[in-house]
């Protein structure tokens, strides 16, 4: 059970970590959840037993948790590199302004 | 005598309900578009709807423009830059011009439509971006009805509805042209609900959007949206389900209102 346990910890905590690091770090608080809890039911199970795979667990968990909190808090959501955008954006306007010159747009304001 | 009375009543109030009171040039408003990921809500993207003046020799048009763009930390994972504009008559909000160009991780597409309401035609014009580098073109002339509309004007134009006189449960059908087919809009008033947001405590008119004989929208009255119940009937918040998740829009920033 106890190994059950760890094993269940160790690739929570490291999926925790794997979120952490990318745009889905919101989401690493689930499995980091997961590994702390199957952590602490490892640890009381048998304390006599070595703790390092239970140690491995916590700072595993304890590392996802801090980068995912530290992202949430100061990395403010931007938006990327718009240029291409802008560009396509004036060279269809042109495109339609003569296109719309041929069309019948008949009853419209004349300048 | 009675029935060239009634015709003249009838004519001014088609003139009255198609003139548009809510919407103005230099009109600008910002939303965040949130997907909610394993039961999380995730911003994804930035939408923007802008209007702007055209001019031509001949005539003024207002252009309704439409932007999504990814967020920089999704850049690299699905990037997103897509535009919607509809070149529209400033008082009826009849489209005569619609350009899509939209750029989705990667795949490529960009359709064009050049609206004729003498013959109700739409003369479209598809291109897509193969993944060897090169373009396919197709064009097609599509026969439409004399009421519709391409999406973006769409929804300028549910925006123009006079909701007030709507009771709840009314409901109108509206025509859209998509991807070469005809497909039709439905919007329910369901009532007012007052929320919070980036202009206060918005007293808001809530409306149901379905799709009729399609599954792209998921769910019964799932897909809202809510407009200000002012002269402006600014979208303040919408929700959306679809095939694949669910998610929300929520107003960032507005400017250059008409009221």
């Amino acid at each position: 059970m106890r190994h059950a346990l760890l094993i269940l910890g160790f690739i929570a905590a490291v999926l925790a970590v794997v979120l952490a690091v990318t745009p889905l770090s919101q989401m690493s608080f689930i499995p980091a959840v997961v590994a702390l809890i199957a952590g602490i039911f490892a640890f009381y199970m048998d304390k006599d037993r070595s703790k390092k795979a239970v140690q491995l667990i916590f700072i595993l968990t304890i590392l996802s948790i801090s980068l995912a909190t530290y992202k949430g808090v100061f990395s403010s959501a931007e938006v990327g590199n718009t240029e291409e955008l802008k560009q396509k954006e004036q060279q269809l306007e042109n495109e339609s302004i003569d296109e719309l010159e041929d069309l019948d747009t008949e009853g419209l304001e004349i300048e | 005598m009675k029935r060239i009375i009634l015709s003249l009543v009838l004519l001014i109030s088609a003139k009255a309900l198609s003139q548009n009171t809510s919407i103005a040039i230099g009109e600008k408003l910002t939303y965040s578009a949130s997907y909610v990921m394993s039961g999380l809500l995730t911003d994804l993207a930035e939408v923007t709807m802008e209007t702007s003046e055209v001019n031509t020799s001949k005539s003024k048009l207002m252009k309704l423009k439409c932007t999504a763009a990814t967020y920089t930390k999704w850049d690299s994972f699905f990037k997103i830059r897509d535009l919607y504009e509809s070149y529209v008559s400033p008082s009826s909000l009849t489209p005569y011009l619609y350009n899509r160009d939209i750029n989705e991780g990667g795949y490529n597409k960009f359709m064009k439509y050049k609206f004729d309401h003498k013959t109700n035609t739409v003369a479209s014009l598809k291109r897509k971006l193969k993944k060897d580098g090169s373009t396919v073109e197709e064009k097609k002339t599509v026969k439409i009805g004399n009421a519709t509309r391409d999406l973006v004007t769409t929804l300028y134009y549910i925006r123009n509805m006079e909701i007030h006189k709507a009771k709840i449960g009314d409901n109108q059908n509206f025509t859209i042209i998509f991807d070469n087919k005809e497909m039709v809009i439905n919007v329910k008033y369901l009532g007012k609900e007052t929320l919070n947001s980036v202009l206060g405590k918005t007293e808001c008119y809530k409306l149901a959007i379905s799709l009729k004989n399609s599954d792209v929208l998921k769910g019964n009255n799932d897909n809202l949206i809510w407009l200000s119940a002012d002269a402006n009937k600014i979208p303040i918040y919408a929700k959306f389900k679809i095939a694949v998740g669910s998610g929300e829009l929520k107003l960032k920033r507005a400017s250059g209102m008409l009221n």
